[in-house]
């Protein structure tokens, strides 16, 4: 056509449009309030009431989120979807992004640093349903890998029902291949369905990334950056199971067993093995058991903080907004090959890329290169080597030197003392003393004093009372126990202190000393400088350290508080002769009661006669002064306190004035703080008075949020100055700090074969969760699960940590009365089942499987549930029905035979109901002494002979112990775990066919017709009832009527209509018959004619179908030539 | 499915009662030896075996195995049931004896704990039953009939509702029955929690006012006006608002035996609990023993601390079953039967304290980092 243009549009200038046009831009501007108010009362209120409604949903549980804010744990992110998805290829783009470096292989869990508040823990999940169930207990953030070429899979359904059951973490979908989808509307179209299917799974909206192809072997760098910025600001709610409880992703093991006891053993010995990751959840304490799932329960010998392998920057390095580039290099990833080190499960392997490869015997290797190779051979530490060594110290030392791992490990740690008493009841002091290198600080000051007098006693009879000191001033500290070394030191003064007071040197002590001088290493040079800064800095008076007391000494707490009660300065040494020989004197003729009132109340109320002393407490009611310091001072004095007096015991001349200026200080201070209190108070007292009250209020969720933080402030507050061991013992390891656990007698198929491909879980677990139990759960068979779930079929549970085989019982509540047993789960409905096994928390989910093998297409989750009750014995019941027949019947009374076999299972059943089978009940009332079992019974009517007579009654039955836990940590990659089978299985294994019992098989049922005698109801009876009560005519008439017994003659005329009439008939019939002939021919020639043009179509339809067989043989003919021939084509060019 | 090395190994008579709590708390089975061994009567007495039969009763699958001689017993603990249970306490100790250990597992059973216990209510050395509960001060005003048994119920009970156990806590004196015959009857409710609050009582406050009981069965009436009167003029210096009631029992409901006690109660401004209790003693005048209860209220009351010396060991138990939070208590120093406690904790829980001394007094503050144990045993169904 043409191509002139258009005429171009001119708006109106004038006239209503313009008008209309202008008004509506001026209506655009800002916000317009109106746009949204309520046209009428009624609909605001329905505003209003949504709005709040809306509101409410906002609102959850208040949960206390355990993870510390600095210095969290990585997140970890579990990458999940069935093999060949791109889950390799996303963590290493992910990596990439992060660090900048490129994995070639993924093995195990991978951590980096994505922000300065952020670290990410990378773990590949192979589709193994064990591997899945575990990932799916640790995951914090799943990324859900979808094949769009091919949809979802039935591995991804049951990766989603794990989650589901165990605390569903976040999830975020990634849909790759869809490079592979060519024609545009094919693309959107599986795009809109597969999100459709993703957001019915997760929630409606949950967030779904489409990744196009892979270029360099990575995905596209934007794509990934909008992954990863969407990672990096994702915030996680706390799950209540791992807010219950301890637990780490181990990303690097090592197998501590000597190499000698493997070898003996032939490698079957139970190993000693160390694991590494970042704890998790709450505090891990010491002494709690730890669960590996796919192993077992293990016993954890030690934990080790360990110093952040990938640590998070910190505030002085990171100054600005974003994270610096040297920051996002860090990746820790020891079972990978970062950087060319791989840490292998006994050795760290560094790999060097030219000639010289480990295992190469061909190339002649160098000096060199064999002593770095012997390095790498080297498979016992140091400490053993020492530990194996005939070094001696000394010359004239009778002892060897020895490593006490235990001393080096945790220097605060209880440790026996049994093996301590012996280890120095048998050798001279000093070489002990000596011997024992490892130990820390606090020792080395007691060296420089040199007060190493050591228990000189028998040995075995008593424990560290024996073991006091002589020469020492210091009463108190000789009833301490140094619990650190291999021995005791009878009078260390630091060990009275808190760790970092030390005490100056006395000289007369120095004197004495005789090692101090020549043999001293350098380390003890200036010891006494350093004692005497340590004591100037800490200043303040000493005092009891009652942790320490009670938690390392080995006194029993009688002689402990005896010992410090009793103030005595000068540290006599005739008390110390009694406390040396002791009388066994009699615990036996003085029990000691367990009783919790104090007899020592009773003894010291003398002093109360004296007024003075009833006026030293008025500052502790209401109505005394407040607080006079003198009034202390006196309260002190009078009653003697043992704080005062063991420090006088302790304390030397020169700290005498220190204590006095201190106590001056102190009094300005307490004036100080009195002052502050008050002002503290008044403040109140104005704010209470002239604050709105209503503007602190706060509702229910608000308010607890607040008590939580605040708790958790105090929390932090509460340890801030604490050092790492005492925190340690007092609160356990924390979350967020990379711990190395060491665990014993782990079996050794672990260690063999170990693949860091499925991850390796260490679980705390709560004290409860170590027992046995019966656990009643509510289970819900899965809706896809195809096969119904039997009583007494094993099934696999993964609950809590653990995934185990055990026999359930399923039941249903009966009437609130009984548990009754069910045979079969019922269909769409939740029932009861209750099996043997480890306990588990209330309330915690699980689900079930019947095999966790890859032989099945079908979904495999086959139930799902929540536990609700722990307890020792169940009460489950089956219905038990007992027969018998009547053999005599009196009026009510019948006597039944057959129900029981003796008079003695009568005599237990005596007084229970019965019934008939027509609903007529009974009761049992006594044994008859002629047939055996047989009993006399009373029913509420006459029974007949022909009744059935039954016993409703209850069985009970237990589940069975059975617990078998599903190790497949034990077992290669490939081999399958194989638990207990079902019947079925056993016997299509076996070739055995069911047995049938001949009870049981159906037969003819013979039910003779039952004769009735008829009813007779005498005549004068009859006479009286009513009409229509009276007995109606039975039998039918049998005598001819009236009307029968005469005979019909017709009259003349009406004979001949009658003829007529019959004439009539007899033609149309006629008519009809021939008519229905003639239309029969017709259907005939019809049918020919159909069944011949059938016979011509079908004959075309052949052709047709024979045409296109051809064809798509041709095709496939020439499909399986190109599969095959590709070579062959290229070779052919 | 224990392992042997799992079994808590204790040795002596001593504790026995705390060392049953934790091992059934924990779920770990206990072994004690030596058991008096070198007694003239060695083994274990009836009240320790009524004591463990008391426990088979509110448990559900306990085991104990006690050895030929008695000197050792093996413990399997069971699950907690509680429910309604009777028991008949042998007369060598109080209800008190057995009621300690039962207040301390009660709150994580199964079902809420309705106990009755038969026997001796006062005596000289467990908390009598009187002295464990606290709103009773106010209750014990207006129905004075419920009192004796009385430390427990009026100052043990309010220490669990600083944990978060208050509704349908209960302990009903239902009759007295004192030293030696007997006679008396207690019946102690408790509710069942998921989990006890974490505590943070670090504030003493000033004693605002005392209250006491003093009770009389079998003997005349005036026995307990004469107590108070003469703990009226220990006390009556100190602060006006003293209200001591005078609590006789009669008839059916006073037991078998004569005999009269005084139990003090001193509150702080921060509901600190300071007890003491005196109980009749033969030859000794009323007046004595009224006296002797003031003071070792007043002694009590030196000591300090949020806790008295009777509870510390129940408080601290509580705390570290706690949530997993700090939780602080400011006490004095501890007993000797709280340091076989904390040592004895430490074993089988592996927690530990940390006793820190209080600038300018006596007290110690007492910080653990709860465990967060939480009632298994409760049923959701």
């Amino acid at each position: 056509m043409d191509d002139k243009p258009h005429k171009a549009h001119r708006a109106a200038q004038s006239g209503n449009k313009a008008d209309k046009k202008g008004k509506g831009k001026e209506k655009q501007h800002g916000f317009n309030e109106k746009a949204f108010a309520p046209k009428s009362g009624r609909r605001a209120e329905r505003q209003g009431r949504r709005a709040a409604e809306k509101d409410q949903t906002r609102l959850h549980v208040p949960l206390v989120d355990r993870t510390p804010d600095e210095q969290p744990p990585p997140v970890i992110v579990a990458i999940v979807g069935p093999p060949g998805v791109g889950k390799s290829t996303l963590i290493k783009s992910l990596v990439r992004r992060y660090t900048k470096q490129s994995l070639n292989e993924i093995r195990g869990p991978v951590t980096v640093v994505s922000g300065k508040k952020r670290r990410l823990t990378f773990i590949e999940c192979n589709n193994d349903l064990n591997s899945m169930i575990d990932v799916g207990k640790v995951a914090d953030l799943v990324l859900l890998m979808i094949d769009g070429s091919f949809g979802f899979e039935m591995e991804t359904f049951e990766f989603l029902n794990v989650l589901q059951a165990h605390g569903f973490p976040k999830v975020i979908g990634v849909l790759t291949h869809l490079d592979l989808i060519k024609k545009a509307a094919t693309l959107k179209d599986t795009k809109k369905a597969l999100k459709k299917r993703f957001w019915t799974e997760i929630y409606q909206g949950a967030k779904l990334f489409y990744f196009s192809g892979v270029l360099n072997g990575r995905y596209p760098d934007t794509e990934i950056m909008n992954l990863s910025r969407f990672i990096g600001v994702m915030k996680f709610r706390p799950l209540v199971f791992r807010n219950q409880h301890p637990y780490l992703l181990a990303d690097r093991l090592e197998d501590l067993t000597p190499r000698e006891e493997i070898r003996s053993s032939k490698g079957k010995c139970d190993r000693t093995v160390t694991v590494y990751g970042y704890l998790r959840g709450t505090n891990l304490r010491m002494g709690t058991k730890v669960h590996i799932p796919g192993v077992g329960d293990l016993d954890m010998k030690d934990v080790q903080v360990l110093g952040d392998p990938c640590p998070p920057p910190d505030a002085d390095s990171e100054k600005r907004r974003k994270l610096s580039e040297k920051k996002k290099l860090l990746v820790h990833a020891p079972m990978s090959d970062v950087g060319g080190v791989v840490y292998d499960k006994d050795a760290v392997w560094v790999n060097v890329p030219g000639n010289f490869t480990r295992g190469n015997t061909d190339v002649p290797q160098g000096e060199g290169e064999k002593m770095v190779m012997d390095l790498q051979d080297v498979d016992e530490t140091l400490e053993d080597v020492v530990a194996r060594s005939d070094i001696k110290l000394l010359g004239s030392s009778s002892k060897n030197l020895v490593v006490d791992p235990s001393s080096s490990r945790l220097p605060a740690a209880d440790i026996d003392d049994e093996e301590a008493e012996s280890d120095d009841g048998d050798d001279d002091s000093e070489a002990s003393y000596v011997s024992d290198i490892e130990d820390k600080t606090d020792e080395e000051d007691d060296l420089d004093q040199g007060k190493h007098i050591f228990g000189v006693h028998g040995g075995d009879t008593g424990r560290s009372t024996l073991r006091l000191g002589h020469r020492t001033t210091d009463k108190l500290s000789t009833m301490l126990e140094h619990q650190n070394g291999g021995i005791e030191y009878a009078d260390s003064d630091s060990d009275l202190e808190d760790g970092d007071i030390r005490i100056g040197p006395r000289d007369d002590v120095m004197g004495d000393d005789d090692l101090a001088a020549d043999d001293a290493p350098h380390w003890k040079t200036d010891l006494g400088g350093k004692a005497a800064r340590a004591f100037d800095s800490s200043g303040r008076k000493r005092r009891k350290d009652w942790t320490k007391l009670i938690y390392s000494s080995a006194l029993p707490p009688a002689q402990l508080l005896k010992k410090l009660t009793e103030d005595q300065p000068e540290g006599d040494p005739d008390e110390d002769e009694d406390e040396f020989f002791r009388m066994a004197k009699g615990q036996a003729d003085e029990e000691r009661m367990d009783m919790s009132k104090d007899p020592a109340l009773m003894e010291d109320s003398k002093e109360w006669q004296d007024d003075d002393m009833l006026d030293s407490i008025r500052h502790l009611f209401i109505t005394g002064e407040a607080e006079p310091q003198d009034g202390e001072r006196i309260e002190q004095g009078e009653d003697g306190s043992s704080r005062e007096g063991s420090e006088e015991g302790e304390s030397e001349a020169g700290d005498a004035d220190a204590d006095q200026s201190a106590g001056i200080r102190l009094t300005a201070d307490a004036r100080a703080q009195a002052l502050a209190s008050k002002k503290e108070a008044l403040k109140r007292k104005f704010d209470e008075q002239y604050d709105d009250p209503d503007a602190a209020k706060q509702d229910f969720y608000d308010e607890k949020k607040e008590e939580i933080a605040k708790q958790q402030t105090l929390n932090r507050a509460e340890f801030v100055g604490v050092d790492a061991d005492t925190r340690a013992l007092v609160e356990g390891h924390s979350p967020g700090s990379y711990v190395r656990i060491e665990l014993t007698s782990v079996p050794c198929e672990m260690v063999e074969h170990f693949d860091p491909r499925r991850p390796l879980i260490v679980g705390g677990l709560l004290p409860a969760e170590q027992q046995f139990g019966f656990v009643q759960v509510r289970i819900k068979r899965h809706r896809w699960y195809t096969r119904t779930l039997k009583t007494n079929d094993p099934l696999i549970f993964s609950l809590g940590w653990r995934r185990f085989q055990t026999v359930p019982i399923y039941s249903l509540d009966d009437h609130s009365i009984r548990m009754r047993m069910l045979k079969y789960t019922p269909e769409h409905m939740h029932c009861y089942a209750t099996f043997y096994g480890p306990i588990a928390l209330p309330n915690t989910g699980f689900c079930a499987f019947n095999s966790v093998g890859a032989d099945t297409a079908a979904f495999r989750v086959s139930a799902t549930g929540v536990v609700l009750d722990i307890d020792r014995s169940v009460k489950i019941v089956k219905k038990l029905k007992l027969t018998g027949a009547p053999y005599k019947i009196f009026k009510n009374t019948a006597f039944v035979k057959d129900m029981f076999n003796s008079a003695l299972e009568v005599a237990k059943f005596e007084g229970a109901n019965i019934k008939t089978v027509s609903g007529i009940r009974g009761q049992i009332k006594k044994a008859l002494p002629k047939p055996d079992g047989a009993f006399r019974a009373t029913f509420e009517d006459k029974v007949l002979m022909s009744d059935l007579i039954f016993l409703r009654a209850w069985y009970s039955i237990q589940p069975r112990r059975f617990y078998n836990p599903v190790t497949s940590l034990l077992l290669t990659n490939d081999t399958r775990w194989s638990g207990m089978r079902l019947t079925g299985q056993v016997r299509r294994e076996q070739g055995l066919s069911a047995p049938q019992s001949i009870n049981s098989t159906y037969k003819a049922v013979d039910r003779p017709a039952r004769r009735f005698n008829p009813l007779r109801v005498p005549r004068k009876l009859q006479s009286a009832l009513p009409y229509a009560s009276k007995p109606k005519l039975m039998k039918p008439q049998n005598r001819l009527t009236y009307m029968q017994k005469r005979a019909v003659v017709l009259e003349p005329e009406e004979k001949k209509a009658l003829a007529v009439i019959q004439q009539i008939r007899a033609i149309r019939k006629d008519q009809v018959s021939k008519r229905r002939e003639k239309q029969e021919e017709r259907k005939e020639v019809r049918r020919k004619k159909q069944e011949k043009d059938e016979g011509r179509l079908a004959e075309k339809r052949k052709e047709e179908r024979k045409e296109h067989m051809r064809l798509a043989g041709i095709k496939s003919k020439r499909e399986v030539e190109k599969e095959e021939g590709g070579s062959r084509k290229r070779q052919k060019t | 499915m224990s392992h042997s090395r799992d079994v808590l190994h204790f040795s002596g008579h001593e504790s026995l009662r705390h060392r049953l709590v934790l091992s059934i708390l924990s779920g770990k089975p206990l072994k004690i030896d030596k058991i008096r061994p070198d007694d003239k009567n060695p083994g274990l007495r009836d009240f320790e075996i009524s004591l463990l039969r008391l426990l088979e009763k509110v448990t559900n699958g306990t085991v104990f195995e006690i050895s030929l001689t008695g000197t050792a017993i093996l413990v399997r603990p069971g699950v907690i049931f509680g429910g309604a249970i009777t028991h008949d306490c042998p007369l060598s100790r109080s209800v008190g004896y057995f009621l300690e250990p039962l207040i301390m597992i009660a709150p994580f059973s199964k079902k809420p704990f309705n106990l009755t216990l038969k026997g001796i209510t006062t005596d000289d050395k467990d908390l009598s039953a009187s002295c464990l509960q606290l709103p009773l001060v106010h209750t014990v005003l207006l129905t004075p009939l419920c009192t004796q048994a009385d430390l427990i119920r009026t100052v043990t009970l309010p220490h669990l509702e600083l944990f978060g156990i208050s509704d349908g806590l209960e302990l009903r004196i239902k009759k007295r029955g004192s030293m030696p015959q007997g006679g008396g009857e207690v019946q102690f409710l408790c509710p069942v929690v998921k989990q006890l609050k974490i505590l943070n009582f670090v504030d003493p406050g000033k004693i605002k006012r005392i209250r006491g009981i003093a009770h009389a069965v079998r003997v005349s009436p005036q026995f307990s006006n004469r107590m108070i009167e003469a703990a009226r003029s220990v006390l009556n210096r100190y602060i006006p608002d003293i209200y001591l009631y005078s609590d006789v029992y009669k008839g059916e409901d006073s037991g078998k035996s004569p005999g009269y006690a005084l139990t003090l109660l001193a509150e702080s401004t921060t509901s600190v609990l300071h007890s003491a209790e005196a109980i009749s003693e033969a030859g000794v005048a009323p007046e004595d023993i009224a006296l002797r209860a003031s003071r070792a209220l007043l002694t009590e009351i030196r000591r300090g601390g949020c806790v008295d010396r009777k509870h510390q060991c129940l408080v601290l138990l509580y705390m570290v079953l706690g949530s997993e939070d700090v939780g602080r208590v400011l006490m004095s120093e501890p007993t000797e039967r709280t340091i076989q406690f904390l040592r004895d904790i430490k074993d089988v829980f592996g927690t530990s304290f940390k006793i820190t001394p209080v600038e300018d007094s006596t007290d110690l503050l007492y910080v653990c980092y709860g465990m967060g144990f939480i009632n298994v045993n409760r049923s959701l169904a």
